[in-house]
């Protein structure tokens, strides 16, 4: 599995954990009223294409897994995907 | 009276539109209810989320009355009057400029660590004595901004009687914070996050331009009302 460069190189790489995009995925549903059950099904989903995008790739940055995992998820939810794209800009 | 109540209603209008207890309310509800929280602990943090903004802001606009009550015990000086006007123009003016950052989103001009912290912050909120407190210091991180309604709103109201005095200082920290109950409101009846903050992105222009145009508003006001018609009074015009 690919190692994960995270924000700006400056926390440790660690290896890319399915994990915790499906849970930052089922929180993003969640938080615009998804059902639990649909919220699981899109993650997994989700997780899924990220990857399979990650399969030849050595390395990649955390932001580039953000990209990649808003892009399959404005397909299957949009609203959904605008929070989760746009988590860092609320701010 | 009126004059100052008018003063008091129109910067308690303005310190509501300032976006930064409404971005970090957006992200903390937004978490708490991501992580699977019930509807009634997420009633309960937002409450005391909005009860730690209330009570900030009460202190504060308290807090700088006192402080003028004790040093202008007769009248305030139109030297602070006038000062307080620059205070108004000059903010103003930075709202303009600077208040969000250009880009998508609704960043706003807060050095980013201070933003990544309050972020952080509003993620691991899970107990109301928390949320309470991330309510405070949402208050406290704007003050750069507020501490211009806030100073004009204190001057006004010290002019008032005692009673009207605590009238003033409700009405300031009700009008102030409706902003923050009209999302409160949204989330607590169903309302999707998405759409709120879809509405404040699409909308923060139109924001920053009233807060800033506001803010020079009552600065042009305060300066005709209280430094050119007491200098045209005291030289026997009008």
């Amino acid at each position: 599995m690919a190692d994960l460069i995270k924000r700006s190189g400056k926390r440790e790489t660690e290896q890319f954990q399915s994990d915790k995009l499906h849970a930052s995925i089922v929180a993003a549903c969640l938080s615009v009223r998804s059902p639990e059950g649909e919220a699981e099904s899109i993650a997994h989903s989700v997780c899924g294409q990220v990857a399979a995008w990650l399969d030849q790739k050595p390395e990649v940055t955390s932001e580039d897994v953000r990209r990649k995992a808003s892009e399959a998820l404005a397909v299957l939810h949009p609203e959904a995907a605008y929070l989760y794209k746009h988590h860092q800009l609320v701010l | 009276m009126i004059s100052s109540l008018a003063i008091i209603a129109f910067a308690a209008l303005i310190h509501a539109s300032f976006q930064l207890s409404v971005s970090v309310f957006t992200l903390f509800s937004g978490h708490a209810i991501g992580a699977k929280t019930a509807q009634a602990k997420v009633v309960r943090l937002t409450t005391g989320f909005l009860l730690g903004a209330l009570v900030m802001t009460m202190l504060a606009i308290s807090f700088t009355s006192f402080l003028f009550q004790n040093l202008f015990a007769q009248t305030t000086p139109q030297v602070i009057w006038a000062a307080s006007c620059g205070l108004l123009f000059g903010l103003g003016i930075a709202v303009w400029a600077f208040y969000y950052r250009k880009g998508n989103g609704t960043s706003l001009w807060l050095p980013r660590e201070i933003a990544r912290h309050l972020t952080n912050r509003a993620k691991s909120t899970r107990h109301s004595t928390e949320a309470f407190s991330l309510g405070l210091s949402s208050v406290l991180g704007e003050i750069l901004f507020i501490i211009a309604p806030i100073i004009i709103a204190s001057l006004a109201l010290i002019r008032l009687e005692p009673a009207w005095q605590l009238l003033g200082i409700a009405l300031y920290t009700f009008i102030s914070l409706l902003s923050l109950l009209v999302v409160y409101a949204l989330v607590g009846s169903g309302h999707k996050l998405s759409r709120i903050q879809q509405w404040r992105e699409k909308n923060k222009r139109f924001l920053q331009f009233t807060a800033g145009g506001g803010l020079l508003i009552l600065g042009f006001y305060v300066y005709v009302d209280q430094v050119l018609a007491a200098t045209a009074l005291a030289h026997g015009g009008f």
